[in-house]
């Protein structure tokens, strides 16, 4: 212990030498100090991306490098790595740790409902998920490939997508972030607006569903108004299913008649959703499977019923 | 030995997803790259080839998993820093891909960075879309399509007080595929006929980002355009699936062009103090799409009169949407934390149509369509957080949302005045939550919520009107030992005369991912997601003429259990192995056979209250480590779908067994 200490006085003394005496009131010491203790860091820390502040020289001294997080290092150098002269993110509440970060990244669009965010009121906050030194993921200083991130809290969301109908997380094609932001999201439009799940929207306010499945987006002549009402969990179970085409029901007549039964004040008539025809005998076969014949379930230019 | 530790730590305690096979998750090359000039170099490149052999219901293998056979760049890796953040085009850039060379999931992404000046963003995909003609639609709709994804962002001057932002999408599917339709009448036989899919959405974005006095504005113009030109034809003599009914169908097509635009504006003004943040969003967004059908159909009809029927529709539909949010926290002390946020959602949808028919050419139809559909949506929340300690957090919040639903449905003949249906409802939703986070020892964290809710209205049976919510978690974090279980229920009742509609689920999950040496880690999970739903329904249903059924329930029972195991080795640092087992199991209600009873009706719904099958997949991959910067890998992986019941007795099971050999090298 006794040579780390040496070595770091060492470095202090040489580096508040004659431009260290200058500024000797500042509280500030500038990173190329700290680099003496913390070598493991600066040797890599060229590649985060907060190394920016550094390289350009044009933040303040409380927006650059080490000091930008950490804050003033002075009492913390001169007192030879005094942890509670320096702020140490392992000491701070979940709140001081968001805090801390939203000094500079509450300035971002994808950021502006965060105060607001599920995962802020659960305390998980940036250190959580990011690593901000030891990320192994090139972009966003993830502290582990997305999706594991995700799953290591949402346990029940990793079950749907080990199931067979799922979208293709696991397998590298999409990720959580493409439906989701975990910054929180602004109030959805669909649903009452209650319990985002942290789900973007698009600029129409639309699922994000509707990002690639572009065929079901419309807008139509005759939309199945649940879908616009309800959003697409009214049948569908996004992330992953044992039933085909992620439904929520294996066969497709009783995920249709468990609302089309024309009972009580639903539906956009609020007088029930109606009911299938009287030509319709569910006992033959072709009526048990609805989208055979009403194929623009989602939505028709041409037939009310979805028939074309 | 801790870089050692580190990297199974990072492994292990990052194979929870149970990713497939291939490629090859073990580190190559230099831990903290090479310098090449000013450059810090990270590479690896992964070429291999990939196996599959499947037996079985092919189809349904390629709906679910769908890797072939053939050479593949598996991944690559390309990451370059610049030392001193100044260089002269670029500081950062990053290439990584995945599967290129047919594998059905593909993708790549670039990043290109010059520090303060220009941030580039590229991400492409490509996902190989397999429908197989599912049970659930007769087998009528198979779909053999690929789906394509782009974005672009470039951003310029990122770090600025002033940003400029644009941004290109482009979205396309095309690929053969099958649909139906009934003919010639409401009690026709279902036949199915050929489509060319072809679709695209093109994105433009121009934008920009702006401080003034600490405030910032962000500011974007979206232009979207959507085409889709898929022809529908057939141009063989067919006959449908019910072998008593004797239409047959022997021509047709339709060509239904479907072009529009949905041109928007993004506005968002934010900003945050010491005191406070505030954060308002505008949207607007005007969905217009316009539309042609023709439609030629000829054949004979059940009663075996030939047809020939043309159908002509041409319309346009309209969705302008406008939202508008405005937050505001106040950081009243330095524990408090108080959040409301009204938000606004007006969205309007209106859209006509003129429908022709002509039947043996003469006119048999022509009807004038008018819907209009209007949601307007108000929502306001109020959410507090209080940090007690450091180790103690609390929150609760209370939730309002007014909806108005506006409906007007008409049709007419031409020159027949509108008389059409309207109707106007509304909806109130009440909700509160409360949670509290509690860290009683440093690595060990709890979390706990509850939620309550009560709509008045509700739009449909199945929607939420009296539901609650509970949530609770547990999780202990230590460098290399991570475990965690979570407690889950939703519970809602929705009950009305006829239609009582209630649904329970409740998620049981727990995980263990222990790196206990340098040289073997585990990572185990589990989970129950339970579900049960009971809700009235009506239909027609009997012989010699259907009769109206409406004292029968549907009954749904899911029951998954869901887990996975993996257990990795390094052995004397020349070789990694790795196994790991992922099964995915519904019981359904427990039921060992199918239930039988003499009521056909009884006996339809009975079938489909449940639909257990197993679904599992265990995997085996060496990797060995010939040098630093040279790896040799092989892989197995098996999959196994199995139905207990099958569905309509019709069962799509298969097992596979893929695999691959690849060598993983960074030069």
């Amino acid at each position: 212990m006794w040579w780390k200490l040496t070595f770091c006085a060492a470095i202090l003394c040489c580096a508040l030498g004659p431009a260290g005496a200058q500024t000797a009131k500042s509280p500030y010491i500038g990173s190329a100090v700290c680099y003496g203790c913390h070598t493991a860091l600066s040797q890599q820390f060229f590649k985060n991306p907060h190394y920016v502040s550094i390289a350009t020289k044009k933040e303040t001294p409380d927006n650059t490098g080490c000091e930008g997080c950490h804050g003033p290092g002075r009492a913390h150098a001169e007192n030879l790595g005094k942890k509670s002269l320096i702020i140490a993110f392992s000491d701070l509440s979940k709140k001081q740790t968001l805090e801390n970060c939203l000094r500079c990244h509450a300035n971002n669009l994808s950021k502006a409902n965060i105060q607001r965010s599920i995962h802020t009121a659960s305390d998980v906050v940036c250190n959580d998920c990011h690593s901000i030194h030891k990320s192994p993921e090139p972009k966003y200083l993830l502290a582990k490939k997305q999706n594991e991130l995700c799953y290591g809290c949402h346990g029940s969301v990793r079950a749907q997508f080990s199931m067979p109908f799922k979208h293709r997380v696991n397998e590298g094609v999409m990720t959580c972030s493409d439906c989701h932001n975990s910054h929180g999201t602004f109030a959805p439009d669909w649903r009452m607006g209650a319990r985002p799940r942290l789900v973007d929207q698009r600029l129409g306010n639309e699922e994000p569903c509707l990002r690639c499945h572009t065929e079901k987006r419309g807008p139509f002549v005759f939309e199945h108004a649940s879908i616009r009402v309800e959003g697409c969990e009214s049948c569908h179970s996004p992330h992953g299913s044992m039933n085909a085409k992620l439904l929520r029901r294996p066969v497709v007549f009783t995920l249709c008649l468990e609302c089309h039964n024309g009972a009580g004040t639903f539906g956009r008539q609020n007088n029930g959703v109606p009911s299938q025809s009287s030509s319709h005998n569910l006992l033959d076969p072709r009526y048990q499977k609805c989208t055979t014949c009403h194929v623009r379930i989602h939505g028709s230019n041409s037939d009310p019923n979805f028939l074309r | 030995m801790t870089i050692r530790l580190f990297i199974a730590a990072m492994l292990a305690l990052g194979l929870e997803a149970q990713q497939p096979v291939a490629p090859t998750q073990e580190p190559v090359g230099v831990l903290n790259g090479e310098t090449r000039g000013i450059y810090n170099v990270v590479q690896s490149w992964e070429l291999g080839y990939r196996f599959s052999e499947v037996g079985g219901n092919r189809g349904e293998y390629r709906s679910n998993t769908n890797y072939g056979n053939g050479i593949r760049v598996l991944s690559s890796n390309l990451i370059l820093h610049s030392k001193n953040g100044r260089a002269k085009y670029f500081d950062e850039l990053v290439l990584t891909t995945q599967g290129l060379g047919n594998d059905p999931y593909e993708s790549a992404m670039l990043r290109v960075r010059k520090n303060r000046v220009y941030e580039y963003d590229l991400t492409w995909r490509q996902n190989a879309y397999y429908n197989p003609g599912l049970v659930v639609a007769n087998g009528t709709h198979f779909r053999d399509t690929t789906y394509r994804w782009q974005d672009h962002d470039f951003t310029l001057f990122p770090e600025r007080h002033y940003k400029l932002l644009l941004g290109y999408s482009r979205n396309t599917e095309a690929g053969p595929g099958l649909s139906s339709q009934q003919f010639f009448d409401g009690r026709g036989d279902v036949i199915p006929y050929f489509a060319n899919i072809k679709r695209e959405f093109n994105t433009y974005r121009l934008g920009g980002e702006f401080d003034f006095h600490k405030v910032r504005l962000h500011v974007v113009r979206r232009w979207e355009f959507y085409k889709e030109d898929t022809p529908y034809f057939l141009n063989t003599p067919t006959r449908g699936d019910n072998p008593l009914d004797p239409t047959t169908l022997t021509q047709f097509s339709r060509s239904e062009p479907y072009h529009g635009q949905t041109p928007g504006w993004l506005v968002n003004l934010f900003a945050e103090r010491p005191r406070f943040a505030v954060n308002g969003r505008f949207t607007y967004a005007g969905g217009e799409r316009n539309f042609i059908l023709n439609e030629t159909a000829l054949g004979t009809d059940r009663f075996r009169n030939n047809q020939n029927r043309q159908v002509i529709v041409s319309g346009t539909a309209r969705r302008p949407v406008t939202t508008g949010d405005a937050s505001i926290s106040l950081f009243a002390t330095t524990k408090l934390t108080v959040v409301n946020n009204s938000s606004f959602a007006n969205t309007r949808i209106d859209g006509n149509n003129f429908f022709q028919e002509f039947d043996n050419a003469s006119l048999s139809g022509s009807v004038l369509n008018f819907q209009f559909l209007g949601i307007r949506l108000f929502t306001n929340s109020t959410d507090l957080r209080y940090q007690f300690s450091r180790k103690f957090s609390a929150y609760a919040g209370y939730h309002f949302s007014d909806r108005l639903i506006r409906s007007i449905e008409d049709s007419a003949a031409p020159g027949d005045a509108f008389d059409g249906v309207s109707a106007q409802q509304t909806n109130h939703l009440h909700a509160g939550v409360a949670g509290f986070n509690w860290n009683p020892l440093q690595p060990l964290r709890l979390h706990l919520e509850a939620e309550v809710g009560r709509n008045d209205n509700p739009f449909t049976i199945v929607s939420e009107r009296n539901y609650h919510a509970i949530s609770a978690r547990a999780q202990y974090r230590r460098k290399n030992l991570q475990a965690s279980a979570q407690y889950r229920q939703n519970y809602n009742n929705n009950s009305i005369t006829l239609s009582s509609y209630s649904s329970r689920a409740r998620n049981y999950t727990g995980n263990v991912s222990w790196a206990a040496r340098a040289w073997v880690s585990f990572d185990a999970t589990y989970a129950n997601l339970h579900l049960d739903t009971l809700g009235g329904i009506a239909f027609f249903a009997g012989t010699p003429s259907p009769q109206l059924i409406s004292d029968r329930q549907s009954l749904y029972v899911s029951n998954i259990h869901s887990g996975t195991l993996g257990v990795r080795f390094a052995l004397a640092n020349k070789a990694d192995l790795f196994v790991g087992y992922n099964i995915t199991r519904d019981t359904g209600d427990g039921r060992a056979s199918s239930v039988i009873t003499a009521v056909p009706v009884d006996a339809l719904l009975y079938s489909v209250q449940t639909f257990p099958l197993t679904y599992q997949s265990p995997l085996a991959r060496v990797s060995y480590r010939y040098s630093e910067k040279l790896r040799f890998n092989v892989g197995f992986q098996y999959y196994g779908y199995k139905e207990d019941f099958g569905l309509f007795s019709i069962n799509n099971n298969y097992r596979a067994n893929t695999g691959f050999a690849s060598v993983l090298w960074s030069f």
